[in-house]
């Protein structure tokens, strides 16, 4: 019993102490992820942006002259891991990267928050990180707000819509997402009709009858990939013809949805925020390495998020002049923090954007149709704040 | 009407994996007396090889159906011995602990699916095996192939299991063995082989399982079981545990209410109310509609 | 005390009752996981009552232990004495169920989640202290109340519920008023931790009260021993603290070396790893030290 006690002592002494060293000669940023779990997957791709961004700043020169290094912390999807983990950086890290996802956001952040530590937030909506400013930053513009100007512009290239089915999974934001599309289609003075997905539904047949039944003209579908896909398959097997007219939200562009499509969503139309198709030699080169990991897939629409999360600290550590000194951790901290609420001209892997008190307000988005498994630009719409 | 009639075709294509499901799950419980709750894990896991075998030979249907029957096979059989040591007693804590140690099973599946196929995304199955247009469609009735096919396999499959455990010598050798080994081998049933045959029997239903879901629903996901597990469960406690028949009944009735749900139902409380109505049949008979078969 | 002490003590102090709240209907042959439908129904019922209408925090706090135990109260009515197996999917259906109740409350967050709990203490500090001592306290309380159990005439006719229950019901043991005494006192605990998990992380998420819950808790009480407390209160912080020590490589497979520990322990150890015998031999051992002494 007495070793097994002193195993214990040991075991939480050493859990303490990993994030616990100082090292002055090299930036260290914790990247609260999840690596393990059901969307391990998406872990892996949003690690893999923020490796490459570091493989590049240390490549020329690092961070003010020192290398950087992203200290993966995986969360495993537990907000009981995700706590622990964030109170263990918060020790002594200047600054993180994550949480990812929503549960554990909400477990780990208000910890980030009470130590006056930045912990960039890069792949949820806006709601979900306005509770934590000024200790992160908001990745995307209010919801309700920039989705309401980009499905009025989905909707307007056609001139035959009437009546516009929404799919809705009750997930956490999405909700507030659909709420945006709704805007837009009474902005319009469409008729709009709800349709619930069940979170644990296998099959989607019912629903998607219940859809059909009500004769749409469009369709805008708010639930998960590989829900979105299935969804899309019933519609053709019940004789949906017009593909253009579906659109599919951006939490869904991932790549189950093409792995479960198939050439069933030929013609679909997706809002993004990540363009593909633009021609610049960093985002080619970004795409190239991505393709190469990964089998020659596409990029998915998050991957380059913690590439730039990174760069912006880079940006914030340089233009501050901080200098990792622990004594001067907390003052650091702030001035990081207080940087980024407002940073100017940003150059991001795909466009530039300025924060403004935290949050992304310039940020394009873009709708795209898939043609031969790849998204084919169709609108860019800008914010209209 | 026409909605309703496709309303009704949705149930039963959705309620006849129930079926297929509960039957394997009734069976193991028949033959071995395990409440195997990782079941549908275990059938997902073939669903995964069927589709590595179908990658692996240009889509070869023949290969990766073998695959798939043999895969369900070789992993009811392995975990044989486990369910087996843990049974020992055959009282109802060693019931009860077999349901455990099938949890700790489907923990092991589902991580191993997330992590070394397919980057863990979704699987897609082929269109030589699910089928591409539909069998016939009129508005919005529409049948596909897959759905016919689970519809009369499993009626099939819980008529021929019917007649084999209670009307065969073999089957009652199954049962035999199943509720008291010892008793068995003083009667001079070959209390390994037949064991061994009883988890094949129901590794191959497992097999077929499989393969009939994968072309009701064309792909599959890590945590297609689990999310199949809980209502596979509640289909067999309904329908009464070991209950073949009344699986075959609750199980259709569950897709069709769902259907029906999802179909008419306003608002997103439509989830829950299939779960109230288990829960209030369980509250009111927690030996089943049918009654326990065990 | 460390940030990283606090939080890894107080989910370790959460771990421990919530599993001791599984614990004790098994003693009767019961895995009851409404238990962690109760956390979450409480938990959200208590952050709205602090967050919107102003409750103290303690009132909030009785109210949920409260609540758990009505909730516990009148599903025992008709489970208290159900086979295993209906007390299990009983539990899923109620995790379910409630998952889809609050997803559909925009005033407790809704799908989005509940923002922002106050502190329970001026300070932060003072909360963290204060939230340590709540959890320990009700550990030593719960941990106090089942050890006097295990040890009283009802702990022994549960005993012989969970061996045999026709024997049990023959020796005058009515199976179904001890089956709903343990459903009731372990839905009261479940209530109470649920109300004190959300006020560590200051915030509620639907997500917080997964399946995952029910491994972790199951594992521990399993790997742990089923027979006794004591299992349960060495296993959670075991179970909880080693997998931060993981190698990365090895993090990727935690579910897997869970799934795999609980096979093996029920095959190798049935009754875990802390038995009765194991217990009551320390005991002996210690008494014949202090007759020594």
């Amino acid at each position: 019993m007495k070793k097994l006690i002193g195993v214990m002592i040991l075991l939480l002494v050493a859990s303490t102490a990993a994030f616990g060293q100082v090292v002055v000669n090299e930036w260290q940023i914790p990247f609260l992820n999840c690596l393990t779990g059901p969307i391990a997957s998406i872990g892996e791709y949003l690690q893999w942006g923020a490796n490459y961004a570091a493989e590049e700043i240390n490549a020329a020169g690092g961070i003010a002259g020192k290398p950087v290094k992203v200290i993966p912390v995986d969360t495993g999807l537990d907000p009981q891991k995700g706590s622990v983990e964030m109170a263990r950086i918060v020790k002594d890290s200047l600054v993180a990267m994550g949480p990812v996802p929503e549960a554990v956001i909400m477990a780990a952040m208000p910890i980030a928050v009470e130590n006056g530590m930045m912990s960039i937030t890069a792949t949820t909506s806006y709601e979900y990180a306005a509770p934590y400013l000024p200790w992160t930053v908001s990745w995307f513009p209010p919801t309700e707000k920039r989705l309401a100007t980009l499905i009025e512009a989905w909707l307007k290239q056609f001139s035959d819509i009437k009546t516009v089915v929404q799919f809705i999974e009750p997930y956490g934001a999405w909700p507030g997402m659909a709420k945006g599309h709704t805007r837009a289609i009474n902005n319009l003075k469409l008729k709009e009709v709800k349709i619930d997905v069940p979170s644990d539904a296998v099959a989607f047949g019912p629903i998607v009858v219940r859809a059909m039944s009500q004769k749409p003209d469009a369709v805008i579908l708010a639930c998960n990939a590989e829900k979105a896909a299935k969804i899309i398959k019933e519609m053709k097997s019940l004789g949906w013809t017009k593909m253009d007219h579906i659109l599919v939200f951006s939490s869904a562009d991932t790549p189950e949805l093409y792995t479960t499509g198939g050439k069933d969503i030929e013609g679909v139309q997706i809002y993004n925020y990540t363009n593909d198709a633009l021609d610049t030699p960093r985002w080619n080169a970004f795409k190239a390495a991505y393709m190469a990991d990964h089998q020659g897939t596409q990029v998915p629409s998050l991957a380059p998020n913690y590439y730039d999360a990174l760069y912006m600290i880079k940006e914030a550590i340089e233009k501050t002049g901080v200098t990792g000194d622990p004594k001067k951790l907390k003052e650091e901290r702030k001035k990081i923090a207080d940087y980024l609420q407002n940073i100017k001209g940003f150059k991001g892997l795909l466009f530039e954007w300025d924060n403004v008190d935290g949050v992304a307000m310039t940020k394009p988005t873009y709708i795209f149709e898939v043609k031969d498994g790849k998204k084919k630009l169709v609108l860019e719409v800008k914010p209209t704040f | 009407m026409q909605v309703f009639i496709a309303q009704i075709i949705n149930g039963l294509s959705l309620g006849s994996i129930y079926v297929l499901l509960a039957t394997g799950f009734n069976l193991l419980l028949l033959v071995a007396l395990i409440i195997h709750f990782s079941y549908p894990v275990v059938v997902v896991f073939s669903m995964y090889i069927v589709w590595v075998v179908l990658n692996a030979t240009g889509n070869n249907l023949l290969l990766g159906i073998l695959a798939g029957v043999l895969s369900s096979i070789i992993l009811n059989v392995v975990s044989a011995p486990i369910f087996q040591k843990v049974m020992k007693k055959r009282g109802e804590v060693d019931i009860n602990s077999t349901m455990v140690v099938s949890m700790g099973m489907g923990f092991i599946i589902t991580d191993i699916l997330s992590h070394s196929f397919n980057h863990g995304f979704p699987i897609a199955f082929p269109e030589n095996l699910t089928g591409s247009e539909p069998l016939f469609r009129i508005g919005l009735i529409s049948v596909q192939v897959g759905q016919v096919w689970s519809l009369a396999i499993g009626a099939i499959a819980v008529s021929a299991f019917f007649v084999l455990l209670y009307k065969t010598r073999a089957g009652r050798a199954f049962r035999a063995i199943a509720e008291d080994p010892a008793g068995a081998r003083l009667v001079g049933i070959p209390i390994v082989k037949t064991g061994i045959q009883s988890y094949a029997l129901s590794g191959v239903m497992g097999g077929m399982s499989a393969i009939l879901i994968a072309m009701l629903l064309h792909s599959a996901s890590p945590g297609l079981g689990d999310m199949l597990a809980h209502k596979v469960l509640a289909v067999s406690i309904v329908a009464g545990l070991g209950n073949l028949v009344g699986g075959l009944v609750v199980g259709l009735a569950l897709g069709v209410i769902e259907a029906l749900i999802q179909g008419y139902a306003a608002g997103s409380w439509s989830n829950a109310i299939a779960f109230v109505v288990m829960l209030v049949v369980i509250l009111w008979k927690p030996k089943g509609l049918f009654g326990i078969k065990v | 005390m460390s940030l990283s002490i606090y939080y890894f003590l107080s989910i370790t102090a959460v771990n421990i009752l919530m599993t001791w709240a599984i614990y004790l209907p098994y003693r009767v042959a019961h895995l009851h996981f409404i238990t962690i439908a109760n956390m979450a129904i409480s938990g959200y019922l208590a952050g709205y009552l602090v967050m919107t209408l102003k409750f103290p925090f303690f009132w909030a706090l009785l109210i949920g232990f409260a609540v758990g135990g009505l909730i516990g109260y009148l599903v025992s009515l008709f489970i208290g004495d159900a086979p295993t197996f209906a007390v299990v999917i009983v539990g899923f259906t109620f995790i379910y169920i409630t998952r889809t109740v609050i997803e559909n409350i925009p005033a407790i967050g809704g799908t989005m989640g509940m923002f922002g709990l106050p502190n329970i203490a001026k300070t932060p500090a003072g909360h963290r202290n204060l939230i340590i001592v709540i959890l320990y306290g009700l550990v030593l309380l719960v941990g106090f109340l089942i050890y006097r159990f295990d040890n009283s005439r009802l702990g022994k006719a549960a005993s012989a519920i969970f061996v045999d229950k026709d024997l049990a019901t023959s020796l005058g043991v009515d199976i179904k008023k001890l089956g709903q005494l343990l459903q009731v006192f372990s839905c009261i605990v479940a209530g109470g931790t649920g109300v004190l998990y959300g006020f560590i992380y200051r915030s509620f998420h639907p997500d917080f009260f997964t399946f995952h819950l029910v491994g972790i808790y199951m594992t521990t009480m399993f790997v742990g021993g089923y027979s006794t407390l004591w299992g349960s209160l060495l296993m959670a912080p075991i179970l909880y603290g080693l997998p931060l020590l993981f190698p990365k490589e090895i993090q990727s497979w935690r579910m897997v070396i869970y799934g795999v520990i609980l096979i093996l322990v029920l095959v190798l150890k049935p009754e875990g790893f802390i038995t009765r015998r194991l217990v009551y031999n320390i005991g002996i051992r210690l008494s014949h030290k202090r007759e020594k002494i």
